[in-house]
């Protein structure tokens, strides 16, 4: 079985063709990204415009870089992100699957966005152990989930604010840095001193869930209060008070679960200190610690297409008449 | 040639089917829920003429100007359904549909095409129909008192669209217009004037207005 997976949420327009032994035959990523670096975030009209321009070539290169013809691919379904994302977006995607799903014949399934996140881990590493935990952290979404088996997830916590990766982009902002934040701040954190500045520990209870807004908002009043500070040291305090959240409460996680794998999962899966933590946070509870390539962390289509076979051979076709959902909670998902 | 079109620059969505000629339009919704029906309308459509989709030739759809959100629905569903078949693919504009329809309809002389552009502005465009169809002006996005005010000195005027119908009010005291406050442009007449366009390998949105962020990055560059 192949399916084609079409990815439009945000500002990535991708296409990947994915086969049910998870294999990847193809994964085209394009990105509008350049096009919102002087706004400092992702603009939704910018991104519906760059979709329709790039998602017809998008396609077409998926299906002819997988050895398909595009006017009649061997596939069995057309799987599409309709939802969490930027309503304009995600309706591009949605329309064009319809449009090819009917144009040739097939099923088409609409797959939830962060449920995609969590198959990326499995395209690399097929036969990872259950149960897994898998900290999933991205620029719209900071979740720690406890994964039973394919398609079967726990929301352990969740942010209660903002997510880790609009935690970044406003500390950049504010430190006069570019857009996206993670990677500046990553880069300038490994030569600045964590110590430098004095940051509050957040969400030290039992629970799960994150917070990243207080961070924010101490790192601006510190700042403020200590003129003359050097970024790097900014950016290094910053970046070890937000992985020693997300590490902490991974640790409290492997403590309290009966976990035989770790992933990391999202866009912030890029960060530098996080991955470090990860792999030693599996090392001492003696477990695989799973460290996605770049390409299944930031938004893709193979990762669609993915948890498109699952839905697929789980529950079957989605109704053509179904509507994106920019709100759908993954805790939502049955 | 058998030819399908996708109509969703205003709150209607259509369909359109011509078959050896002829030419049926049907509306499949009018209440902006474009993605939800839109596909299922082309089924039925298709259906009822004994046809599927590899029996298409050709995907005509209406680039706007009109409601961004469904212009990208329909537009979409039109690259998915063409590109998918390996068929000719073919954009019009809202405004010029509004122009044939009004010429099929035997009219000549002075013709403002007017779609709902919203924030109390409308996409106009003048055309001069005689034997065809002839544009005056480019498309722009203008108030619907301005359109209002330009035309009172003419001899007569034929406003049609959904920008007559949305502001009714203001155009109802010009005694030199005709007024045909259409909620949708006329699908036949979309049809017909995809028929005799060109393909096109990505069709391209008619938007007339920059993003908001940009448009206020701009003024606020420009200012600086
Ligand atoms: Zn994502």
């Amino acid at each position: 079985m192949k399916v084609l997976g079409i990815e439009t949420s945000c500002d990535e327009t991708a296409a990947s063709v994915v086969d049910d032994e998870l294999h990847v035959h193809s994964s085209v990523i394009e990105s509008s990204l350049d096009e919102h670096r002087a706004f400092g975030g992702v603009v939704p009209e910018l991104a519906g415009r760059a979709h329709v321009m790039m998602i017809a070539s998008v396609v077409e290169r998926a299906l002819v870089e997988a050895g398909l013809d595009p006017r009649n691919p061997d596939i069995d379904a057309v799987a599409v992100t309709s939802g969490p994302g930027l309503i304009g977006s995600l309706l591009v995607g949605l329309s064009a699957a319809k449009g090819y799903a009917l144009a040739w014949g097939k099923p088409f399934v609409g797959v939830h966005h962060l449920e995609g996140h969590l198959f990326a881990p499995l395209l690399e590493m097929p036969d990872l152990p259950w149960p897994m935990l898998t900290l999933l952290v991205s620029g719209g979404h900071s979740m720690l989930v406890l994964q039973h088996g394919p398609g079967s997830h726990e929301i352990l916590g969740e942010t209660i604010d903002d997510a880790a990766g609009e935690a970044y982009d406003k500390v950049a902002r504010w430190l006069g840095l570019g857009y996206p934040g993670g990677p500046e701040i990553d880069k300038l954190a490994q030569s600045g001193d964590a110590k430098a500045l004095q940051l509050p520990k957040s969400m030290t209870g039992d629970g799960y869930d994150l917070s990243f807004s207080g961070l924010k908002t101490a790192v601006v009043r510190a700042t403020e209060k200590q003129g003359g500070l050097a970024v790097e040291d900014v950016a290094a305090s910053f970046q070890g008070a937000v992985a020693e959240q997300l590490l902490r409460k991974v640790r409290q996680a492997l403590e309290k679960n009966e976990v035989k794998a770790l992933s990391l999962a999202g866009g912030v899966a890029a960060n530098s200190a996080l991955r470090r933590g990860i792999t030693e946070l599996g090392d001492e509870f003696g477990i695989p610690a799973l460290l996605p390539s770049m390409k299944m962390c930031t938004d893709n289509a193979a990762m669609i297409a993915a948890a498109g076979v699952y839905r697929f051979q789980h529950q079957g076709a989605s109704p053509m008449n179904l509507s994106a959902n920019p709100n759908w909670q993954l805790a939502d998902l049955s | 040639m058998t030819v399908l079109l996708i109509e969703t620059a205003t709150t209607t969505c259509g369909v359109g089917l011509m078959v050896d000629g002829n030419c049926e339009g049907v509306i499949v919704d009018r209440n902006r829920n474009h993605t939800e029906f839109l596909t299922d309308g082309i089924e039925k459509i298709l259906t009822a003429h004994g046809l599927t989709p590899r029996d298409l030739t050709r995907v005509v759809v209406d680039r706007g100007p009109g409601l961004y959100t469904g212009l990208r629905v329909g537009i979409a569903s039109a690259i998915g359904l063409a590109k998918g078949l390996g068929v000719d693919l073919v954009g019009v504009t809202s405004l010029e549909i509004l122009a044939r329809g009004a010429l099929d309809a035997g009219i000549r002389g002075e013709l403002i095409a007017l779609i709902d552009g919203r924030r109390g502005e409308v996409f106009a465009q003048h055309f001069t129909l005689r034997d065809t169809i002839h544009p005056v002006a480019d498309p722009i996005v203008v108030r619907p008192q301005d359109v209002a005010t330009a035309v009172e000195s003419w001899s007569s005027v034929h406003l049609w669209g959904d920008g007559v119908l949305r502001y009714l009010d203001v155009f109802e005291g010009l005694t030199n217009a005709v007024l045909n406050p259409l909620e949708i442009p006329p699908l036949e007449a979309g049809l017909r004037l995809g028929v005799e366009g060109t393909p096109v390998d990505v069709v391209t949105p008619l938007y007339l207005r920059d993003p908001d962020a940009v448009a206020n990055f701009t003024t606020r560059e420009q200012q600086s």
